[in-house]
């Protein structure tokens, strides 16, 4: 049990006990799915399925039902992918790196965070595979030993590095994920009464049976895994920024990528982790466990990265003055004046003016003005990619093949359709699994809940 | 003891077991009775039971379903008795002529397996050099088209020959008038039996000679000036000044086969000298956009100018002319005077006054007899409109032909008054088409006698006085057609049908030939041409000055011009997907048809001026000659203020003629658009309806009315950017003087350095090629390295390389809603830039302080012109190479960036990494998708057999791009090395290169020192586009000089030297 100080707000509100723990998550797991759950997952399902009928299409017909051309290769797709990969980011760090670092209050949030994570990686994964020409023959990027004479992938290329990158991401990441979820599958199978979902849950626990040796296995465990978890964490966007900042494209050659993206990253996967706890703690009742405090923290870390974006924006631009580069200076006056000025804007004031607001603490303690900024972040984040892809190649090195890119219908689509699917995946994953990591949360009950810090005898027991 | 050594063959024979015992009494292995087998119960009763048969049969059923689910394998059907002179996968080129009634040149056309697939210049024989045009290449899809007439037709019905024949000989015998309108013919053959079909028929026979675009002005002004009708020959390359009033000669005035090559020949700065050109027009032409002076000219100017000219040259009188026009008169004057009759002055006006004055103007210069051979004269041309409309008006009144014929002429497209004529030719008793399609004209006909595609059949042509040519068939008729020759022979009653193989036209042509006797028919035919004896024109024809006739009159307002453009020319080839997916070598528009206005003029009238995918351009409503058309208003820089532009050579086949699959507009999902009549809407508007007659002359310029309307035009073109946003390094230019005067390149053609620290710890500058991230890839000294030199002078954007690029290597054709998406897949382009105002010239800013990109989007008003013919550079350090996961594109050892299709998993990285953007990628699968039916020839059975089979046709989702003709290095090296000999340079060679008029594309081994090419990149106008990215290109451009005064430029470049000089005394 770790000493925490009295003063600290607790990360535990309200007069909880363990059994009260058990309870608030496990209920609406074992009751009957609300009303409201049942519209929500109807509409995410329409939506999903309408995307799924796009990407139907394309792969039926071909990569032209998008609105890309001969100079502009790649536009919505690799936009979303880049898009949901970054939001992929934020479940890895809150339980790997803040497991590290031990930051309690991770605890309430790492489970759906990651489950978070690895939805949004499989939206991500979805992208580079159907933006393919000949997705049938997707595989030869795996190196693989073939028929097919000698032929091997080509290691210099950092789209096979990204292939490497998010398959590692995605296993790791789902390892990690499901080794937490064990106990916690433990205790709902204790509780369970029907027989389908008891067969169900005892299948998911493993056989967990809560003996000291396996806790002490599991501690271990997670403690490799958060190490293996955290390099990657900065590797995933680090390699996905090479997969611009090794090309010779004005706007997209730039060594600032890979720290630039990572922030970037962190930035917009937190916004979303916001996004979706915010609406959940109400939707589910956990307001004792994700409370102001942990909006708070998060808040912060949105604040410190976003600054860290800005940083980024601001010397690009500057690194592209002072190089002297034509090009390069063209490209950036380009994305601020040119035809789509808009979208740099939108960056602009998205990421860098709104992450700002956080410096008041009355702000960043609101709630409703933290939803609303959480959506702002990754529409400016979604614009951030479309900006670094579109804009830096509509208009590159000879004027004759400049373009425009306008999205198709069926870019749309497949694009609202991933947030369809997104939400498909995320609204079984609050009906069916264990939202909070409910006995991990019981380890930090005596340290940080209320009524314990509360309790006169606090210091004395500890 | 050798008797005890003991051999056994097993163990068991060692150790005689029992089984060994047994088995050794027994000599041979028992055998297995089969019926005892089947009846064995207890096999019954083994585990494969009927569930188990069932379940491989599902699997076998499965996996031979599985395993089916291919790609359908399209047979390719043997030889059973191999033709002599065919080997399976070589080519066979044949010699012959090509001639369309307005395009001459003497060809080769390559075959494969007797399929002729691709027609290059000649260059070792006939007038034209070895030069051809983009209309002339394309040419071979016609004969693949499947909605060429199969076979003849009487009204809308097949019909056999003998039945067709039988009646039209009734007919023609019946007759009191026939007449038969063709275009000129130049066939002595064909004319001799004519002739004979003329004297067969009792009733009078009219033939006239109609052209729809009409050269009859410079005919009829010779006659005035001369005493005698004809078209002389120019020579380009003779001229030291060039003055042209709107003749675009390098496109489609007269012979541009033949002009070309000479102007090319002259524009070579490091020649002996190098030509002049001052260009006089309204709409920017390919001609106007290379001549070093280019004033814009509105039609009813052109009279004031050429009186302008002709009185300072004559030191007489002058009226005063507009001031931005008598600068540029002044230059051209001073010019003439100083090169004197080595000075030619041309105008594309048909008028009889116009060209009397050009006709003035050459006299004065004494350019009759060095820059004009009046005494060899042009066959061709001998359009009669005025004859043409007098018998449309006599019909009118009623004395219709009872027989009228027509052979390879469209009146009622083409004519003015088309519409009137369509009604009379209703009425006439018996008409006769020998057209190849059922056209305008053909379907109102009673019989369709379709005559062969011209690569069918035999031909003679005299273009010339003293040159005959010959034209001779690649391949057996495809269809039930027949030779024209053989046609009128056979309604003479001189000849009888003999089918397919038919030799009447042969040996018509063969007599006419030994009637020459000018030597040997064989030869003749091998080398496609022979020279006749000088011509017996009188020798002296002597220059007489008479008055000037009228000349056309303008009414005040808007002037409005029709103008060919380079691919659609006059509409013969409108159904032509290659040419209507071709790019106008200015406009860069493709697929259509739209009214050209200058931008500045544009702006202020609230038009539209920018455009691109999803913005479309204004609509006007334009009138002219009690006429009326709504079309898009096009941007174009250069055209003469106060005037509008209209290609001719549109709005064919509106009311349901078969005139081809690609000439109508598609919908956005395949099929056709359809007009007001329920038939395929044609593509654009008729501008020959705008025609007026001045004097019996087809005036090609007409006053009119233009309002914008409401409404928006979605417009396809490859190019919605115009300038080259004054970067240095993609064009380069300089100017006549400055390239005399510059002691080294520094001025006009800099090298791109870059700082480095030394051993020493100096700052040192070095060229941008010494510094490598990369180790070089091992193509230097080694082998061959594949290399290319485009000289920027010579070229003149013509688009000739693109369409032969296109044949060539089997590029797709993907129609309007594709190209205007930005996804045309031509693997070569032409990149036409205009000088902004920013700019000195282009690719120079004029004032690094004041320089604004904005101003530098918009081009100026009459902008100087460069086109830059751009495909892949074949990078030495590519950068779609390294970033391609699977390995598809690669390098080879011979310098090339390789695409392999098969292994092309379509991620497109690479395109987006390519700094030139030549990539194309497959966005569907062109050959079978819904949407391209109608206009991609690849999926018409006739229309894929005009591909190459030697390029592999690319499937859906992967990338392709130029390989610098792979399989013709292949196939010369193979060449060589079977003669057991090295490589020359005559033995390789890029169709591009070899398709340009003006020799502007070098292409050879880099590697072989002694090699054009490798000399080439080491000139000192060479350049690398893009070189400080250090891609290391294996394609080199070279500086366009132009022969104009910059002093802007000289000043700017003149520094340059300086600084230059200056860093250089320093270390």
């Amino acid at each position: 049990m770790q000493k925490e100080a009295a003063i600290r707000e607790p990360l535990i509100l309200g007069h909880k006990s363990y059994h009260d723990i058990t309870e608030d998550v496990c209920r609406p797991i074992e009751d009957k799915a609300p009303k409201m759950w049942y519209i929500l997952f109807g509409i995410a399902l329409v939506i999903g399925l309408y995307g799924v009928g796009c990407i139907l299409y394309l792969l039926g017909t071909g990569v032209g039902v998008w609105g890309l051309n001969k100079t502009i290769g790649w536009a919505w797709d690799i936009t979303n992918f880049v898009w949901w990969v970054g939001i992929g980011h934020a479940g890895t760090l809150i339980s790997a790196v803040l497991l590290l670092f031990r930051q309690k209050w991770r605890m309430a949030i790492n489970r759906s965070a990651e489950a978070m994570t690895i939805f949004a990686v499989f939206m991500a994964g979805l992208f580079p595979l159907i933006h393919m020409g000949r997705l049938w023959v997707g595989y030869w990027v795996m190196p693989i030993p073939n028929q097919f004479g000698s032929l091997w992938v080509n290691f210099n290329s950092p789209l096979l590095w990204d292939v490497f990158a998010i398959s590692t991401y995605l296993s790791v990441g789902l390892v990690f994920w499901y080794i937490g979820l064990i106990p916690d599958f433990a205790t709902i199978r204790d509780r369970a009464k029907k027989p389908v979902s008891k067969k169900m849950y005892t299948i998911l626990a493993f056989g967990w049976s809560g003996r000291a040796k396996q806790w002490n296995r599991f501690e271990l465990v997670s403690l490799v895994l958060a190490g293996l978890a955290t390099p990657l964490v900065f590797s995933v966007h680090s390699i996905v920024s090479f997969d611009f900042a090794t090309s010779v494209i004005p706007g997209w050659h730039t060594t600032i990528f890979p720290p630039y993206f990572v922030a970037g990253a962190v930035f917009s996967g937190f916004a979303m982790v916001q996004t979706l706890l915010l609406i959940m703690r109400k939707a589910m009742n956990l307001e004792a466990y994700i409370h102001t405090k942990h909006v708070e923290y998060m808040n912060i870390v949105i604040m410190v990265t976003g600054s860290i974006v800005g940083t980024a924006y601001i010397t690009e631009l500057f690194i592209s003055w002072y190089s002297g580069v034509e090009y390069e200076a063209y490209a950036f006056i380009n994305r601020a004046t040119g035809p789509y000025w808009w979208s740099y804007a939108a960056m602009m004031t998205c990421n860098v003016v709104s992450p700002q607001l956080m410096w008041f603490r009355k702000l960043r303690r609101s709630l409703l003005f933290t939803f609303f900024i959480s959506i702002v972040v990754n529409i400016g984040m979604w614009f951030e990619r479309y900006v670094i892809i579109v804009t830096s190649i509509h208009r590159d090195y000879l004027p004759s093949s400049w373009s425009m890119h306008y999205p198709s219908p069926i870019d749309i689509g497949v694009y609202i359709g991933t947030i369809g699917l997104f939400f498909v995946f995320f609204l079984l994953f609050a009906r069916f699994f264990p939202v909070l990591a409910l006995n991990e949360v019981k380890s930090i009950l005596k340290g940080s809940g209320q009524s314990y810090k509360e309790s006169p005898d606090y210091y004395k027991t500890h | 003891m050798t008797n005890e050594r003991k051999y056994w063959k097993g163990i068991e024979e060692l150790q005689e077991t029992e089984s060994f015992q047994k088995s050794k009494a027994v000599e041979f292995p028992e055998q297995n009775n089969l019926e005892s087998m089947l009846a064995d119960e207890e096999l019954n009763e083994s585990s494969t039971g009927r569930r188990d048969f069932l379940k491989f049969l599902g699997f076998s059923v499965v996996a031979a379903t599985v395993a089916a689910c291919e790609a359908p394998v399209i047979k390719a059907v043997p030889y059973v008795m191999k033709p002599e002179n065919v080997v399976p996968g070589m080519a066979t080129w044949y010699a012959s002529t090509y001639y369309d009634g307005s395009s001459y040149a003497s060809v080769l056309v390559k075959t494969r397996e007797g399929r002729p697939i691709f027609i290059k210049g000649n260059k070792d024989f006939g007038l034209s050099k070895g030069v051809v045009n983009a209309p002339i290449i394309a040419s071979v899809l016609g004969l693949y088209d499947s909605e060429r007439l199969q076979s003849p037709m009487k009204k809308d019905k097949q019909s056999k020959w003998s039945s067709v024949d039988n009646e039209i000989r009734k007919a023609l015998a019946a007759a009191k008038s026939v007449a038969l309108i063709s275009n000129t013919i130049i066939s002595p053959t064909l004319k001799s039996s004519i002739d004979a079909l003329k004297s067969s028929i009792s009733g009078t026979f009219q033939h006239i000679q109609y052209d729809p675009i009409s050269y009859s002005a410079i005919r009829r002004a010779n006659e005035l000036n001369f005493g005698r009708s004809f078209i002389p020959t120019y020579d380009f390359s003779k001229a030291k000044t060039i003055v042209s009033f709107g003749a675009d000669f390098l496109s489609t005035w007269l012979m541009p086969t033949v002009y070309s090559c000479q102007y090319g020949e002259k524009r070579n700065p490091d020649g002996k000298w190098m030509s002049k050109h001052f260009q006089f027009e309204s709409v920017m032409s390919v001609t106007g956009s290379n001549a070093d002076y280019r004033a814009m000219t509105k039609p009813s100017e052109e009279e004031s100018v050429l009186r302008y000219i002709l009185g300072r040259l004559n030191n007489s009188s002058t009226k005063p002319i507009s001031k931005s026009l008598k600068s540029t008169a002044d230059g051209a004057v001073k010019s003439l005077k100083e090169t004197g009759k080595e000075s030619l002055v041309v105008s594309g006006t048909n008028n009889t006054g116009i060209q009397q004055l050009v006709n003035e103007i050459n006299n004065v210069l004494g350019a009759n007899g060095t820059t004009i051979d009046i005494y060899n004269e042009l066959n061709m041309f001998q359009s009669e409109e005025a004859k043409m409309l007098d018998f449309v008006d006599n019909m009118a009144k009623g004395q219709r032909p009872d027989v009228v014929l027509f052979y390879n002429s469209n009146p009622v497209y083409s004519l003015p008054n088309g519409a009137d004529f369509a009604k009379e030719l209703k009425k006439v008793k018996t008409s006769i088409s020998l057209n190849s399609h059922a056209d305008e004209t053909s379907s109102l006909c009673t019989y369709m006698c379709p005559a062969h595609h011209s690569l069918e059949s035999w031909s003679d042509y005299n273009a010339k006085t003293n040159h005959y040519a010959l034209a001779q068939p690649m391949i057996t008729p495809l269809h039930d057609t027949a030779c024209s020759i053989e046609s009128f022979m056979v309604w003479a009653g001189l000849a009888l049908r003999e089918g397919k193989s038919s030799t009447v036209a042969y040996h018509k042509i063969k007599e006419t030939f030994s009637e020459l006797s000018v030597g040997d028919f064989d030869l003749a035919v091998h080398n496609s041409c022979i020279e006749l004896p000088p011509s017996t024109i009188e020798d002296s024809l002597a220059f007489n000055s008479v008055e000037i006739k009228k000349t056309p009159k303008y009414d005040k307002g808007l002037e409005l011009i029709t103008y060919q453009k380079t691919g659609i020319g006059d509409g013969k080839q409108a159904n032509n997907p290659w040419l209507q997916e071709m790019p106008d070598p200015i406009s860069k528009v493709t697929w259509d048809n739209y009214i050209t206005m200058n931008p500045v003029e544009m702006s202020a009238a609230g038009y539209a001026t920018t455009f691109d995918q999803e913005n479309g351009l204004s609509m006007a409503t334009i009138s002219s000659n009690g006429v009326k058309f709504t079309l898009p208003v096009y941007p174009s820089p250069g055209q003469a203020l106060g005037t509008v532009g209209i290609a001719l050579g549109y709005g064919r086949g509106g009311n349901g003629e078969k005139i081809g699959k690609a000439a109508y507009q598609t919908k956005e999902y395949g099929g056709y658009i359809l007009n007001k009549k329920g038939h395929p809407k044609s593509i654009g508007e008729n501008a020959f309806k705008m025609l007026s007659a001045v004097s019996n002359e087809f005036n090609y310029s007409n006053s009119g009315k233009i309002t914008k309307i409401d409404g928006e035009y979605i417009i396809a073109a490859t190019q919605i950017h115009h300038t080259v946003m004054a970067r240095q390094s993609i064009v380069r230019e300089t100017t006549k003087s400055i390239y005399d005067a510059a002691k080294d390149k520094e001025s006009y053609n800099p090298t791109h350095k870059l700082q480095t620290i030394d051993e020493n710890g100096h700052h040192v500058e070095k060229p941008v090629g010494e510094f490598d991230l990369w180790d070089e890839h091992p193509v230097e000294n080694i082998g061959h390295r594949w290399a290319m030199t485009i000289d920027l002078n010579a070229c003149f954007g013509c688009g000739a390389c693109l369409i032969a690029c296109q044949a060539e290597n089997n590029v797709p054709v993907v129609g309007k809603d594709e190209v205007r998406r930005g996804r045309e897949m031509h693997w070569l382009r032409l990149d036409r830039y205009y000088a902004s105002d920013e700019e000195a010239t282009i690719g120079t800013r004029k004032d690094k302080d004041t320089f604004s990109f904005s101003k530098a989007e918009l081009a100026a008003a009459n902008p100087k012109v460069v086109h830059m013919p751009m495909m892949c550079q074949h990078c030495n350090h590519a950068p779609c190479e390294t970033v391609c996961p699977v390995a598809a594109t690669t390098h080879s050892n011979e310098g090339l960036n390789q695409m392999t299709y098969n292994r092309c998993i379509g991620t497109r990285y690479c395109a987006n990494n390519c700094p030139y953007k030549v990539r194309r990628f497959n966005w569907f699968n062109y050959p079978s998708y819904k949407k391209f039916t109608e206009i991609n020839p690849a999926q018409d059975d006739l229309g894929r057999m005009v591909l190459n089979p030697d390029v592999t046709v690319r499937t859906r989702g992967v990338m392709e791009k130029c390989s610098m003709c792979v399989q013709t290095i292949q196939a010369a090296k193979l060449k060589a090395k079977k003669e057991n000999r090295a490589l020359t340079d005559e033995d390789t060679s890029a169709v591009c290169g070899d398709s340009c008029p003006a020799g502007a594309i070098t292409f050879g081994d880099w590697n072989d020192i002694n090699s054009a090419v490798r000399k080439s990149s080491e000139d000192k106008r060479s350049y690398q586009a893009l070189e400080e990215v250090g891609v290391k290109p294996n394609v080199w451009y070279k500086v366009k000089v132009r022969n104009e005064d910059n002093d802007l430029l000289a000043k700017l470049q003149g520094d340059k030297e300086e600084h230059h000089e200056s860093n250089h005394k320093q270390h």
